[in-house]
């Protein structure tokens, strides 16, 4: 099988689909999306399913304002013969620190700016959202109803389905082996089926990024993290919105088939791109749990799982085209909150591909900010 | 009652039944022949002697199961189709029971069929493994059924109608019916895992124990590919539920 594509795309997560999506509704003809595994099997179909527009920067929040909106009408704009289970219960974050207060005050004030509709709320007021809370061990909190929860496999396959009626094919169980370039310029890939000769190629492929960066000899400032999530049996509807703390590490929802998911970092997380289940994961989970929300200790858990952050300096993505190759493009490095902004890298990427103004700014977000000293960081991640 | 209602009874059976220690070296016939009928044909068909010669033609069979090699070629001589042969070492839970079968359609190998008993009552769904159907049978053709082994001596008949229907639930904890599945894999989703994640079969309380064999054996029914070829999802931990105060130790002992 060789071949020619007007543009390929590595990564079958939401930023892939999305980006072919969009390329093919402005009119871009022979895309192809390249994926290792099946759709969303790997970061994407991973990872904890919320959506927020809670966020510290500007461009955090707009990226986020502008994909929730997107969610929101995506069953009937990408013609969907499912359901993306989009539920907007909000997102309860609570602050336990008075610097974590004071940081959540600017945050509102960003936030408002943009006119996304979140407040501040006592620890009266937060109990009465999650009334089995232990408010005593909160100063504050912020709710927004407009945040929430959706199922990431449905959402990937809504834009796959509706990429491929616009023409995109979408090649599963195929693995990406080389990137051949000529004079500082891309002119293909190599598959384990076979060549296809393309002057663009995509990097969104979450935490196989750096590896990716490697086959086309760029090379990324990017690592992968391994992050763990666990999931309960279903019960009766007890939780409306997700809840969220950045100090004490912890984000824990109902979906809306009733199970908890839940989920925290580790500053010890391996960086090697192990995904196994750790023991100590399931310890530490539970015992944050049961001490900020003690009704839940009777929840059976029935599954953990992990995937991969894929990590960078600033904690923002690294989006756009990359200097020192023609054609190479950069979509990755979400340090955790891909999936959330998948309608965003969509639109935005397409948009510079087909060297179209942004909808959303992206030039902050360029590979070379690290070395300019540039950084963008974000103050509210799990 | 056998006279009456042409049912072997388990007394019956357990004068003919081959011990276990045979059972478990290989396939051997079991002869479910119990009137007096002046009737030898399986006599004379066994090439290897293992069916004892009759003194008297009305006898019973009597059949010397440390020489059958369990060939089946018996099965189709048999005019009563009361030859059976059971293979229990076809795989660690399956095994394999070759029944005569003279009714049209033939199912076709690979199927899957509504295993019945001595009674005609459904028991298991099965597989279609063989068809045998050349001129050594006869016209009684031999259908070889994979049954699960604790059925190795209650099936033996079937109906062409497959056991599960599209309305069967296989996924108990979600509610997910075979009808859906089946829409699943024509829509293109092919493995264990895109079918768990798309439809969350195998996600509730029980973690696919039961229907992650099942999907799988409609992959295979499906595409072709082998159920010991396809992908397996991921074992994660716990291996049962357990709950999130259980795992903090000390004193709580709910």
């Amino acid at each position: 099988m060789n071949r020619t594509a007007s543009a390929v795309i590595i990564g079958g997560g939401i930023s892939g689909v999305a980006i072919a999506y969009n390329l093919a509704k402005k009119g871009m003809k022979d895309v192809i999306v390249l994926e290792k595994g099946y759709l969303a099997s790997g970061s994407t179909g991973r990872c904890g399913a919320g959506v927020r527009m809670q966020w510290g920067t500007e461009l955090n929040c707009s990226f986020a304002k502008y994909s929730i909106e997107a969610f929101e009408r995506a069953n009937e704009e990408l013609e969907y013969d499912g359901d993306i289970e989009f539920k907007q219960g909000g997102y309860l974050i609570v602050a336990s620190t008075e610097k974590e207060e004071i940081q959540f005050k600017k945050n509102l004030e960003v936030q408002h700016r943009l006119g996304i509709p979140s407040k501040f709320l006592t620890p009266k007021e937060a109990k009465e959202i999650i009334p089995y809370m232990d408010e005593s061990k909160i100063t504050c909190a912020t709710f927004c109803p407009k945040d929430g929860h959706l199922n990431p496999f449905k959402t990937t396959d809504a834009y796959a389905q509706a990429a491929r009626r616009l023409g995109v094919e979408i090649m599963t169980y195929t693995t990406v082996t080389g990137i051949k370039t000529e004079n500082g310029k891309i002119s293909g890939v190599q598959t384990d089926k076979g060549f296809i000769s393309t002057p663009i190629v995509v990097n969104a492929a979450g935490g196989y990024s750096k590896h990716i960066g490697e086959l086309a000899g760029i090379d990324l400032p990017l690592y992968p993290e391994r992050h763990q999530i666990l999931v309960t049996e279903p019960v009766a509807p007890l939780q409306g919105p997700m809840y969220m703390s950045f100090s004490m590490n912890i984000y824990l929802q109902q979906c809306p088939e009733g199970s908890f998911i839940m989920g925290r970092g580790d500053a010890d997380e391996p960086h090697d791109g192990n995904i196994n289940s750790s023991w100590h994961f399931m310890e530490e989970m539970a015992k944050t749990t049961c001490e900020l929300l003690p009704l839940l200790k009777k929840l059976n858990v029935v599954r953990q799982w992990a995937g991969l952050y894929c990590m960078s300096p600033d904690r923002q993505p690294l989006y756009g085209s990359v200097k020192e190759l023609e054609g190479f493009y950069l979509a990755c490095g979400y340090s955790g909150h891909g999936f959330m902004f998948g309608p965003a890298t969509g639109i935005v990427m397409a948009e510079t591909i087909l060297g179209q103004p942004t909808t959303l700014p992206i030039h902050t977000l360029d590979k070379d900010r690290f070395a300019r000293g540039e950084e963008v960081w974000e103050p509210s991640v799990v | 009652m056998l006279e009456k209602t042409g049912i072997a009874t388990e007394q019956d059976l357990a004068g003919i039944m081959p011990p276990k220690e045979r059972l478990a070296q290989g396939p051997v016939a079991v002869i479910e022949c119990f009137q007096r009928i002046p009737c030898n044909p399986c006599y004379t068909a066994c090439k290897r002697g293992a069916i004892q010669e009759f003194e008297d033609i009305n006898d019973r069979p009597v059949i010397d199961v440390d020489k059958c090699n369990g060939c089946g070629i018996c099965i189709s001589n048999c005019p009563g189709l009361s030859i059976f042969v059971i293979d229990e070492t076809y795989s660690d839970t399956e095994a394999l029971v070759k029944i005569p079968y003279e009714f049209l359609p033939l199912p076709e190998e690979g199927t899957f069929i509504t295993a019945l008993d001595r009674e005609g009552k459904a028991v298991c769904r099965a597989k279609v493994h063989k068809v045998l159907n050349s001129k050594a049978q006869d016209k009684t053709p031999v259908v070889s059924l994979i049954v699960p082994k604790e059925f190795s001596m209650v099936v033996r008949c079937f109906s062409i109608d497959d056991f599960y229907s599209d309305n069967t639930i296989i996924c108990r904890c979600e509610e997910i019916t075979l009808g859906q599945v089946r829409e699943l894999i024509r829509k293109g989703y092919r493995s264990l895992d895109e079918i768990k994640r798309i439809s969350r079969a195998g996600m509730g309380p029980c973690q696919g124990r039961t229907c992650r064999q099942l999907i799988m054996q409609e992959i295979a029914a499906a595409t072709g590919v082998k159920m010991g070829e396809q992908r397996m999802s991921t074992f994660r931990p716990p291996a049962k539920p357990i709950k999130l105060g259980a795992l903090l130790g000390g004193d709580d002992h709910e």
